[in-house]
C-alpha cells in the first residue's frame, strides 16, 4: 500500500464496512479491553505517543539512521490517520494526541535510540496482546499489518543500537505480547494531563 | 515482486509422500475437488479443537516454515554466508526450524497429522553467491509475511491465531533485516501487505514437480 494514499484512509475499505465487523474472528472475553474504539483508541495515544517522539527527536539523527527514523516516523504518522478514521467511522471519539515529556531521552543519539527500541517492541507486544480482544474481522486485518510494521521498526532500531541478533535484533521464534497495564506503566511517566484528553479512560486505566 | 522469479522457474518443492502432493495441489486450487478453501471448509462444524480450516491453514504455514528452514540451513551449510551476516541470518534459521517443530506439535495436538517435510530444488548457484542467497531469502520473507498476514484472521480458534499473529511478527523483523542486508527499504508501507493462500501458492505452484 502506498504511503500517502494510506494516509487519507481508513483500516477498513469504505463507509460502513467496519459494521460488517460481526465476524468475531478471535474474539475472546478479556477484562484488558472494552470495544474495539477503546482498544483503537488505546492503539492510537501509542501512535501519538511514538509519532511526536520521532518529530522532536529526529532532526538530531543523520545520514542512513535519519532516513530510517524518518520513515519510521512516516508509518507512525500513517497509522495515525488510519487508526482515527476507522474510529470515526465506528461512530467513537478518537482520543487527543497528549501532552508529552520525552525528558532525557532527546539528549543523545543513544538515548534517543534506545527509547525508540524500548517502545516499539513495548508496542508491538501491546499490538499482539489486544489481537485476541479485536471483534471485527477487518479490524483485526489491519490491527495485525500495523503490528507487523512495529515488529520491523524494532528489529531496525535494536539494529541501528548493535543490538545482539538474539534477544535484541529479534525477540526469539515468536514475538511477545506485554499486558495493557505494563503498556500504560511504561508510558505514565511521559505524559502529561492526559486525563484531560478525550481517550482519556485509555491511559488512566 | 515475481517470488517465481527467483528460481527462474524451475522446479522447487518435491512432495515426499503424494498424499502431502495432493493436499498442497488443492490448497492451491489445481485440482477440482474442494478447490477452494471456502467451498472446502463451509458447513463443517466449528471447533476449536479441531477446525478443518485451522488444521488446513497450519499445514499450509508448516509447508512454508519447511522451505524456509530448509533454504537457511543449506545456504549456511554451503558457507554463503560470513561475519555480520551469519550473524544475523544463523537465528532467523533457528526461528524457522522452531516454527516447523511448534507446528508440527500443534497439529499432532490437535489430532491432525502434520504434512511431511516436502524435498525442495534449488537452481545450481542458489548457494554459491551471497547476493543471490540473500536475495532469494528476503523474497521468502515477504513470501511468509503476505502469507501469515492472509491468514491471521481466518483462524477459529483464538490461541491459535495469536500464536500465528506471533510468527507473522517475527518474519516481519527478518524481512525488515533482510532489506537491510540487501539495501532494500525495510519499512516499505505503514502496514504489511497480504496475500490470500492461493496467491502464495500461485507463486509456488510452478515451483511444484508434476
Amino acid at each position: 500500500m502506498d504511503r500517502r494514499n494510506f494516509l487519507k484512509g481508513s483500516l477498513i475499505a469504505g463507509p460502513g464496512v467496519a459494521l460488517l465487523g460481526t465476524a468475531e474472528a478471535g474474539a475472546q472475553s478479556s477484562n484488558e479491553f472494552g470495544s474495539d474504539v477503546d482498544i483503537l483508541n488505546f492503539a492510537l495515544i501509542a501512535e501519538y505517543f511514538l509519532s511526536q517522539f520521532y518529530r522532536e527527536g529526529g532532526p538530531q539523527m543523520s545520514g542512513k539512521e535519519s532516513r530510517y527514523i524518518e520513515s519510521i516516523g512516516a508509518d507512525e504518522d500513517g497509522h495515525i490517520a488510519a487508526i482515527t478514521g476507522t474510529i470515526q467511522n465506528l461512530g467513537g471519539t478518537p482520543a487527543q494526541a497528549p501532552a508529552i515529556d520525552f525528558g532525557k531521552a532527546l539528549a543523545s543519539r543513544k538515548s534517543f535510540l534506545e527509547f525508540a527500541f524500548k517502545f516499539e517492541n513495548l508496542f508491538a507486544g501491546a499490538y499482539l496482546n489486544a489481537a485476541g480482544s479485536i471483534k471485527s474481522k477487518e479490524i483485526l486485518q489491519a490491527a495485525a499489518g500495523i503490528f507487523g510494521v512495529e515488529e520491523r521498526h524494532a528489529a531496525i532500531v535494536g539494529r541501528l543500537l548493535g543490538r545482539s541478533p538474539t534477544g535484541g535484533v529479534y525477540v526469539g521464534a515468536f514475538s511477545k505480547p506485554v499486558t495493557k497495564a505494563a503498556t500504560l506503566k511504561a508510558l505514565k511517566p511521559y505524559l502529561k494531563g492526559a486525563k484531560a484528553a478525550a481517550g482519556g479512560a485509555a491511559v488512566t486505566t | 515482486m515475481n517470488e517465481a522469479r527467483v528460481f527462474g522457474g524451475e522446479p522447487v518443492i518435491e512432495f515426499a509422500v503424494e498424499r502431502d502432493r495432493r493436499t498442497f495441489l488443492r490448497w492451491a486450487g489445481i485440482i477440482g475437488v474442494g478447490a477452494t478453501f471456502a467451498a472446502a471448509t463451509a458447513g463443517r462444524f466449528a471447533s476449536a479443537q479441531s477446525d478443518q480450516g485451522d488444521i488446513d491453514i497450519l499445514n499450509y504455514a508448516l509447508t512454508l516454515e519447511y522451505l524456509e528452514a530448509d533454504f537457511y540451513n543449506r545456504g549456511i551449510d554451503a558457507g554463503v554466508l560470513s561475519g555480520e551476516e551469519l550473524t544475523l541470518v544463523r537465528p532467523i534459521r533457528d526461528h524457522e526450524e522452531a516454527h516447523v517443530s511448534t507446528i508440527s506439535s500443534t497439529l499432532e495436538d490437535l489430532g491432525a497429522t502434520p504434512v511431511e517435510k516436502p524435498k525442495f530444488k534449488y537452481p545450481s548457484g542458489t548457494f554459491g553467491d551471497n547476493k543471490a542467497f540473500l536475495d532469494t531469502a528476503y523474497t521468502f520473507e515477504t513470501l511468509g509475511v503476505k502469507a501469515y498476514q492472509g491468514q491471521v484472521v481466518n483462524f477459529k480458534d483464538a490461541a491459535l491465531l495469536a500464536a500465528a499473529a506471533s510468527i507473522a511478527g517475527t518474519e516481519s523483523r527478518h524481512t525488515a533485516v533482510l532489506a537491510d542486508l540487501t539495501r532494500r527499504d525495510p519499512f516499505p508501507a505503514p502496514l504489511e501487505a497480504r496475500l490470500s493462500m492461493s496467491k502464495v501458492l500461485e507463486a509456488a505452484k510452478s515451483f511444484i514437480q508434476s
